[in-house]
Order: C-alpha cells, then sequence, then structure tokens
C-alpha cells in the first residue's frame, strides 16, 4: 500500500514535469519574463548601505576643469592633478597653492621629499612643491599612457596601460626593466588592460602590487620582476571584482590592507593585505551613476581620500566611530 | 567498493552541484579593443580536434565492452561498473555533450538547413549506438548513456506500472521526438537541450528550474525505474524501432526456459514479455475483425492526427522566434506594457520593417503548418501501432525481454536458475 503511495506520488511528480515542460513551451509569454541578456547593475547597486564602514567626512571643491589625480604627502597635504593644473589643498582642505602644467595629467604621486610626479599621458614630468619643472622623462614610446606612479628610495614605477607593461626606472627615469609581459615559462599571464585603468603601488611592507584589470585581481612582483603571488576573483558580488578592468584604482592603508575602487558599479571596498574582502567605505549611491576613474589616496591618519571627476572634488571618508 | 558506497559517492557529486544552483551569471563579455586577448571559456569548453577522435574512440570500445559484459558475461556487476564509468567519463568529464540524445537535432538541422555544419563528432554520437544496438539490443542505454546510468543509480524501489499505464506514458517519447525534430527543422530550438535536466548537474551550472526538474526526475526515479530513458526520451524511441530489428539480443535465460516465473518480476522497467500461451487461439474471424479494425483504425488516427496538427500549427508556431516577434509587433497589448519584451528592443535596433518580419513569420507559418501535419500524423500513427500492438496477442512460449523496451540492464539474468548447461539448475 505504502509502495502505491509512493508510486502514485512520483507519476504525479512526473506529470508535472510534463505539464511544466508543456506550458513552459507553448504558453509562456517573454513580456513577464526578464530580458536575459540585460546587464543589469541595479541590484548590485542598490547594496545596503549600513553595511559601510566609513562616513564621508569632507569634500574639496577643486577648480580645475577635469581632474584625474589625487595623492598625499608626508604631511598629509593632497595634490589634485588634472587638465592644465596641479593644486595642492591642506589635510583639512584649505587651499594652499596651484601651478599650471602643459596638457593632462594623468596621475600623480609624491615623493617623500615632496617631488611631484606626474603622469603626462606618455611620459613623465617631475615637478617641486613651488610648481617649478624639475625634469622630464623620455616617452616609453607613443602609444605609451602611464596611468600610475609609485616611488621608492632607488625606483620608480611605472603603469604603461598604452603597452600593458610596467616599467621599473631609476630615480633619474632611465629604464631598468620591463615587469609583467606575457610569460607562460614563468606563469606570467601578461596584463589585460582593455581601457586606460592600470593601477599600481608599493605596500608598506614594500613590495610591489599591480592591478591585472582584465583578470580582475592582484598580482605581487619582485622588483625584477618575477610574479610572487595573485589575488582577486572575478564575480558580480561585493567580494568580487568585475566588469571591464576593475579595480580601477587602488591605495594602501598603513596595515597593508588594500582599499579599491571600481567602475561600473562604482564602489570603494576594503580587503585584508591577504586578499580578503574586509568592509566597505562608499558603495554607488554615494557616486553620479557612470563615475569612472575614483583615483584613491591614503594619509597617514588612513582616511581615505577618493577622487570624484564627476563632481569635480575630493571626497575625504573616514571609519565611523 | 559495494554499489551502495559507489552510489552515496555518486550522490555527494551531485550535491556539490547545490551550491552552484543559484549562482549568477558571469558577467557578460565586454568588447574591448583590438590586441586584447579573450581569457579561454571554461564550461563547456570546446573540444580540441584529437579530443573529440577520443570521444568517439571511447564510445566505441565502451560500446563494445558492455555488450560483451550484456551478452557473453550476463554480469550486472559489469554493466554497473560501466555506469559509472560512463557516468564519470560523458557525464562530469565531457560535461554531458554532445549526447547522442541530443543530436538528433542536429542531424535533423544538418538535413533541413545547407548552412549548418554538422561536427562528424555528431554524427558518429547519433549512428554508433544506433548501429550497436541493431546488433546488440540497448546495450547503450544499459551502461554508455550517462543519463541512463544516473537514473539507474537511484532506481532504488522501483514498482511495477502496468502495461496499460506504461503504454500512455511511453506515448510521450514520440510527441517529444516529434516536436524536437519540428523544432530543430525549422531552426527554432533544440528543446532537448533546453529541456535536458541533467547537463546542468554535469556542469555544475544548472539553473533553479533545471535543478528542480533532474531532482524530479531522480526522486520519482527511485520508485518508477529510469523515467527520462522510458517516458521521455526521445533518442530512446529510436533505440526501440532499431532494437526490435537486433541480431543479438540479451535473453533471460541462456538456456532454455524452464517456466520457474522466478524472473516475472525482476524488471524494473516492465520489459519483460509473459508467455501467451494459455489462451484459447483465436478464431480467423476474431483475426479477420481485428485485422480489420486495426487496418481502418491506424489510417483514421494519422488522419486525425494530422488535421490536429493543423489546426495547432498557429500554437506550435508560436515559440520560433520569427513568429513570436511578428505576434508581438501586431498586438496592441506589446505597446501598453511598460517593459518592452528584449525581442523587441532587439528588433528594434535590427533595423528590419515590420514587412519583414512579417514576410519571415508568414514563411515560417507555412513551415509548420506542414511540420505540424506531419507531426500529428507522426503523432497518430504511433497511437495506433501501440494500439494495434496492444489488440495482437502474439505467441510466446517464454519469458522473453521485449526487445524494443528491455535497456539490457541484466537484473533478469541473476533470477534465472537456468545455467547455460541445462543439467546445472540453481536450486
Ligand atoms: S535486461 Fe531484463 S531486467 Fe533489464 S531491462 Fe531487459 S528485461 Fe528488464
Amino acid at each position: 500500500m505504502k509502495q502505491k503511495i509512493f508510486v502514485i506520488a512520483a507519476l504525479i511528480l512526473l506529470l508535472c514535469l510534463i505539464l511544466f515542460m508543456t506550458r513552459d513551451l507553448f504558453f509562456s509569454h517573454s513580456e513577464n519574463k526578464p530580458n536575459p541578456y540585460e546587464y543589469d547593475l541595479k541590484a548590485l547597486k542598490s547594496a545596503d548601505t549600513t553595511q559601510s564602514l566609513y562616513t564621508e567626512d569632507r569634500q574639496i571643491h577643486t577648480r580645475l576643469a577635469e581632474i584625474h589625480g589625487v595623492a598625499t604627502d608626508a604631511a598629509d597635504n593632497i595634490y589634485i592633478a588634472g587638465n592644465g593644473g596641479v593644486e595642492i589643498y591642506s589635510r583639512d582642505g584649505v587651499f594652499l597653492k596651484k601651478f599650471s602644467i602643459k596638457g593632462t595629467a594623468r596621475c600623480i604621486t609624491v615623493d617623500v621629499k615632496d617631488n611631484i610626479y606626474l603622469g603626462m599621458e606618455d611620459h613623465v614630468e617631475i615637478w617641486n612643491g613651488s610648481g617649478k619643472l624639475i625634469t622630464q622623462w623620455t616617452s616609453p614610446g607613443e602609444e605609451s599612457i602611464i596611468t600610475s606612479i609609485a616611488v621608492t628610495d632607488t625606483w620608480v614605477f611605472l603603469a604603461d596601460a598604452g603597452r600593458k607593461v610596467v616599467y621599473r626606472c631609476d630615480l633619474s627615469g632611465k629604464m631598468i626593466d620591463r615587469i609583467g609581459e606575457k610569460d607562460p615559462e614563468n606563469k606570467i599571464p601578461g596584463f589585460i588592460v582593455p581601457s586606460p585603468y592600470f593601477d599600481l603601488g608599493i605596500a608598506p611592507d614594500g613590495s610591489l602590487w599591480v592591478v591585472n584589470p582584465g583578470r580582475h585581481e592582484f598580482e605581487k612582483y619582485t622588483f625584477d620582476g618575477r610574479l610572487v603571488s595573485t589575488w582577486g576573483e572575478a564575480n558580480m558580488t561585493m567580494e568580487g571584482f568585475c566588469g571591464c578592468c576593475n579595480p580601477s584604482h587602488f591605495a594602501f592603508l598603513h596595515d597593508g590592507s588594500f582599499v579599491t575602487s571600481e567602475k561600473g558599479i562604482e564602489r570603494i571596498k576594503i580587503y585584508t593585505s591577504g586578499g580578503k574582502f574586509n568592509s566597505i567605505v562608499a558603495l554607488s549611491a554615494s557616486f553620479e551613476e557612470g563615475t569612472k576613474g575614483l583615483d584613491l589616496a591614503v594619509d597617514s591618519r588612513d582616511r581615505v581620500i577618493v577622487l570624484d571627476p564627476v563632481k569635480l572634488m575630493v571626497r575625504i571618508f573616514v571609519k565611523k566611530k | 567498493m559495494s554499489k551502495q558506497k559507489l552510489v552515496i559517492i555518486l550522490l555527494l557529486l551531485l550535491t556539490v552541484q547545490a551550491t552552484s544552483v543559484f549562482a549568477v551569471q558571469r558577467f557578460p563579455k565586454p568588447e574591448f579593443e583590438t590586441g586584447y586577448i579573450q581569457p579561454e571559456t571554461q564550461v563547456p569548453s570546446p573540444r580540441t580536434e584529437i579530443l573529440a577522435v577520443m570521444d568517439v574512440v571511447v564510445l566505441l570500445l565502451s560500446l563494445s565492452v558492455i555488450s560483451w559484459i550484456v551478452l557473453k558475461k550476463r554480469s550486472r556487476n559489469g554493466v554497473f561498473l560501466m555506469s559509472v564509468f560512463s557516468l564519470i567519463y560523458f557525464g562530469f568529464y565531457r560535461e554531458g555533450c554532445i549526447c547522442a540524445i541530443g543530436s538528433i537535432q542536429n542531424i535533423t538541422l544538418a538535413l533541413f538547413d545547407y548552412n549548418y555544419i554538422l561536427p562528424l563528432t555528431v554524427i558518429a554520437f547519433f549512428i554508433i549506438p544506433l548501429v550497436f544496438t541493431l546488433f546488440f539490443g540497448r546495450t547503450f542505454c544499459a551502461g554508455v548513456c550517462p543519463f541512463g546510468a544516473m537514473q539507474d543509480m537511484v532506481a532504488f524501489r522501483p514498482q511495477k506500472l502496468g502495461s496499460r499505464l506504461n503504454a500512455i506514458l511511453g506515448m510521450v517519447p514520440y510527441i517529444y521526438l516529434g516536436l524536437a525534430v519540428l523544432y530543430a527543422a525549422t531552426g527554432t530550438d533544440f528543446i532537448i537541450c533546453r529541456y535536458d535536466p541533467f547537463v546542468g548537474i554535469f556542469r555544475f551550472n544548472a539553473s533553479f528550474s533545471m535543478f528542480v526538474f533532474a531532482g524530479i526526475l531522480l526522486l520519482s526515479g527511485i520508485f518508477i525505474a529510469r523515467p527520462y530513458c522510458r517516458f521521455l526520451c526521445p533518442y530512446g524511441v529510436l533505440l526501440n524501432w532499431v532494437s526490435r530489428f537486433s541480431r543479438r539480443h540479451i535473453t533471460i535465460t541462456p538456456a532454455e526456459c524452464i517456466q520457474c516465473r522466478l524472473c516475472e518480476d525482476s524488471c524494473p522497467y516492465d520489459a519483460i514479455d509473459f508467455p501467451v500461451t494459455s489462451r484459447n487461439p483465436e478464431s480467423r474471424q476474431v483475426m479477420v475483425r481485428k485485422l480489420m479494425l486495426i487496418c481502418t483504425l491506424i489510417p483514421f488516427l494519422i488522419v486525425a492526427g494530422g488535421w490536429t496538427g493543423i489546426r495547432l500549427h498557429e500554437t506550435l508556431a508560436g515559440v520560433n522566434g520569427k513568429v513570436k516577434l511578428a505576434r508581438q509587433l501586431l498586438d496592441p497589448a506589446t505597446l501598453r506594457i511598460q517593459s518592452e519584451p528584449f525581442e523587441i528592443t532587439a528588433y528594434k535596433s535590427s533595423g528590419k520593417s515590420q514587412m519583414q518580419v512579417n514576410e519571415e513569420a508568414s514563411v515560417m507559418l507555412k513551415r509548420f503548418y506542414t511540420g505540424g501535419w506531419i507531426l500529428g500524423g507522426f503523432i497518430g500513427l504511433m497511437f495506433g501501432v501501440v494500439i494495434a500492438g496492444r489488440m495482437l496477442n502474439i505467441w510466446r512460449t517464454d519469458y522473453v525481454p521485449n526487445k524494443g523496451t528491455c535497456l539490457s540492464c541484466t537484473r533478469c539474468v541473476d533470477y534465472c536458475p537456468v545455467k547455460s548447461d541445462l543439467s546445472k539448475v540453481n536450486t
């Protein structure tokens, strides 16, 4: 008897299955169905903002018409670079200085001696704090687009999005090494840089990290170009990176954690030094839709300084108390 | 390792699937400037030529081994081990693609669309199991088809359904086959793949509905053995036909049947034909009347089926993208819905005029008119054949596997006390 009930139940299940197939094939209407090919970011953008551990502390409005890079110096002054000039603000947002440059600076870095390194499309210019051009390096190539610069005591690292490679140069600008070119023998996948968002940085422990944006991962290299490790996962959850060329920018907190920014789904997040998702700084709701180029800097107090090129300002996020 | 342990391991493998059921589709690949090398696709990765050849070789070897196990060794354990191998190789490793079942559609499409290039592997996967079936019965179903293997392993408490229910449910594969051929021939859709319950499991990427689909089949498969193979599989229809002409087919007893009736309930698929000897032979008059009835019934069912097919051709055509689009464009209700169907969005960006869309749809409707007729006629014919089969009493003295529906699983063999040498009857 019991067996019979099971058989009847199994038969009903089978029948339901056949009915489902028939209904799905003949009587389902696409008006009610979501477009399976639609790339809908709304759900991802509307993540819970209460998860954010940071709050926006202040905003600095720039007078530049187009901005691309932000950096801080040892005294926590804030440098904004863009088309035609560089502006310097105090840590509290008080305007200190501005100087003009010829052309557009795509990225900016300030070294310990307060020399200002500007990535001027295809070449690097070094300026001092009073707005004097110290030197201009020769361009690595016509198609070069310098999108990030990192400076140590002895080396300068340049990320070239145009040629999809990182250069190690000495302080005089002489190119010593090319890092990250595809090399299957040494298990180097090569940088995939579909658009000019290609960042690098020196971690507090002195190691060189480069974003491989097409692969949605961070790659750690020795200074002579050996790939040491990678982290990063391509997926659409909060823990991963998705879309084209993400993360677009990053910076380091003092404990070695990564602060990352993304475009497409505008969000700023923090990952531990081991690459584990840690917390949210800001989500899409804080930015205009379509904002790209959220360059990042971190000052000595671990405030996260975000360049907002659409709203033409620098926004400072601090940890909630 | 005991069978139970193996089954548990395989079920554990399936549970891994549950983690990916709700997984979101990966971000669509963006368009990149020249010079960018697309990362390799992972699932399902296209097979290199050498691997495709290897698949065909493995298929040939597997069919040879399983046929030898079934017909020579008559070993249930051997069949079970082959099923495990096939589940792993053709199922999880090859991700269930290309399968013989789905190849029906590729073959059909190639016959109707000369622009469609049919890979040789597909032809091989379609033809080779049929050829083996022609010689050795449905040994492919016994231990090479991963879909069958998966269901066979969960058939823990198979129950008999009775011949009438078997016959009624057994009509579904004919309808499914007819629809699959119609939709493939018109370039509408590969519905066998669309409703493939197990491929998602093999690839660990089943959508939620497909996971439920597979779950239902496996769950009901505990009590109704191999429900997909018996009551859905369109390739099974072809194997059933071909197997009826098989040169050598598994027999329950290796020698003469001693009518011990021990095998009577051994088949989980109700595929054993019982002896028909006790009844008085029907009188000539009754026989003639039955034959006349069949001869009238079958043409009638074909015509009735064809007529129904014509009546339903518009519904059948509604699945076709071109017809669907034309209908949406003509339907004023479409304009009233807030979010327009994505077909309309795609049409708008295609630059096609509505006239062109309508013309394409009317050509398609004509094809469905003919196709509907043939499909209906085919289903009517199959109904007729099944009814005729039930009306005619075929004289039989022994318990024998039904050559069409027997899946050569060798379960019944273990029940037979007769050894090849009749003097060695197990007691
Ligand atoms: S081999 Fe025997 S038990 Fe297996 S399907 Fe055929 S008749 Fe049934």
